[in-house]
């Protein structure tokens, strides 16, 4: 009877314990479409003649991350090209048009992380360089950009408004400067308005709901 | 003085209005010294992420192409009442 007892209460135990790693401990997908619609790359542009500053929320896309593990970090986000705006109409249709970022033809922006570096802690947060493939009116390059992780445990009931809900949260923030040039955007033309840089600030979350 | 031998005076001082008025609206909206702007964004906070995220609002902000318009109005309207002015003084002599 107790040998029962005893073996019924490890197997229990087991279960409990093998559930609770899984939740915890193992790696997480993380879903970027955001259905709050907070996410967003904010972008500027400073010119001689003309400083332009817009923002773009069309995110979606998903990472695996692992809080014990974040070197071993993948994932793929996807920006809509039609989602970019700025504060002059007119100004969103040229950025949009074919002259620039030909959303017609190329509608996403796309980043997808190969390798995460320099992996460290700053309190709650995580601070590694991943190194990816941005791809942008169709030419791919190779870029490096320090990310910051912010894992916010069960605090997707919270965000949504919905305590039954049960899941974890990932933030993650960039600011990285990329050259249009580079993504053969207009290379070395309207340099006088269009500045060549273009400096990206990212925040984005991403959500992995638990059943 | 009868209503046509005062239109240059008019004109001037209409002149004057629509370049101080044009000029007072740019600086009024922040003399912002790129085009014009009918949408601005102001940044908001997401509680539980701490992510700031931009909220579009309506709004005028005045440009640079809206400034140079309302001063060549203005100079125009100005030359034309000094030029009138001027007919007239000379018709009268």
């Amino acid at each position: 009877m107790n040998t029962k007892i005893i073996r019924n209460s490890l197997t229990a135990f087991a279960v409990i314990a093998a559930g609770f790693v899984t939740a915890y401990a193992s790696p997480q997908t993380f879903d970027f479409q955001d259905p709050k619609g907070v996410n967003n790359v904010r972008f500027s542009l400073d010119a001689p003649l003309e400083s332009i500053t817009g923002t773009g929320t069309g995110i979606s896309g998903s990472v695996r991350f692992d809080v014990d593990a974040p070197a071993a970090t993948t994932g793929r986000i996807v920006l809509d090209v039609a989602s970019l705006t700025v504060g002059n109409p007119l100004m969103t249709d040229h950025l949009r048009g074919e002259h620039w970022l030909d959303a017609a033809a190329h509608p996403q922006i796309v980043f997808e992380a190969a390798s995460v570096a320099n992996v460290r802690s700053q309190g709650s947060q995580i601070i590694a360089d991943v190194t990816g493939k941005l791809t942008v009116k169709g030419v791919t390059r190779e870029i490096t950009v320090p990310v910051t992780f912010t894992h916010l445990a069960d605090k997707l009931g919270a965000r949504l408004g919905d305590p039954k809900l049960k899941g974890d949260l990932l933030v993650l923030r960039a600011n990285f400067t990329i050259n249009r040039s580079d993504f053969g955007i207009q290379p070395g033309q309207n340099t006088d308005k269009v500045a060549e840089t273009i400096q990206l600030s990212l925040s984005i979350a991403g959500a992995a709901p638990r059943s | 003085m009868n209503n046509a031998a005062r239109f240059p005076e008019v004109l001037c001082t209409t002149a004057w209005i629509v370049s101080l008025a044009t000029l007072g609206t740019w600086l009024f909206t922040g003399a912002h010294t790129g085009w014009t702007q009918t949408r601005v964004i102001t940044l908001q906070h997401d509680e539980i992420t701490g992510i700031e995220y931009p909220v579009f609002h309506d709004a005028f902000v005045a440009g640079v192409e809206f400034l140079a318009a309302g001063l060549v109005i203005g100079a125009a309207l100005a030359a034309f009442g000094l030029w009138l002015g001027r007919k007239r003084t000379a018709a009268h002599v």
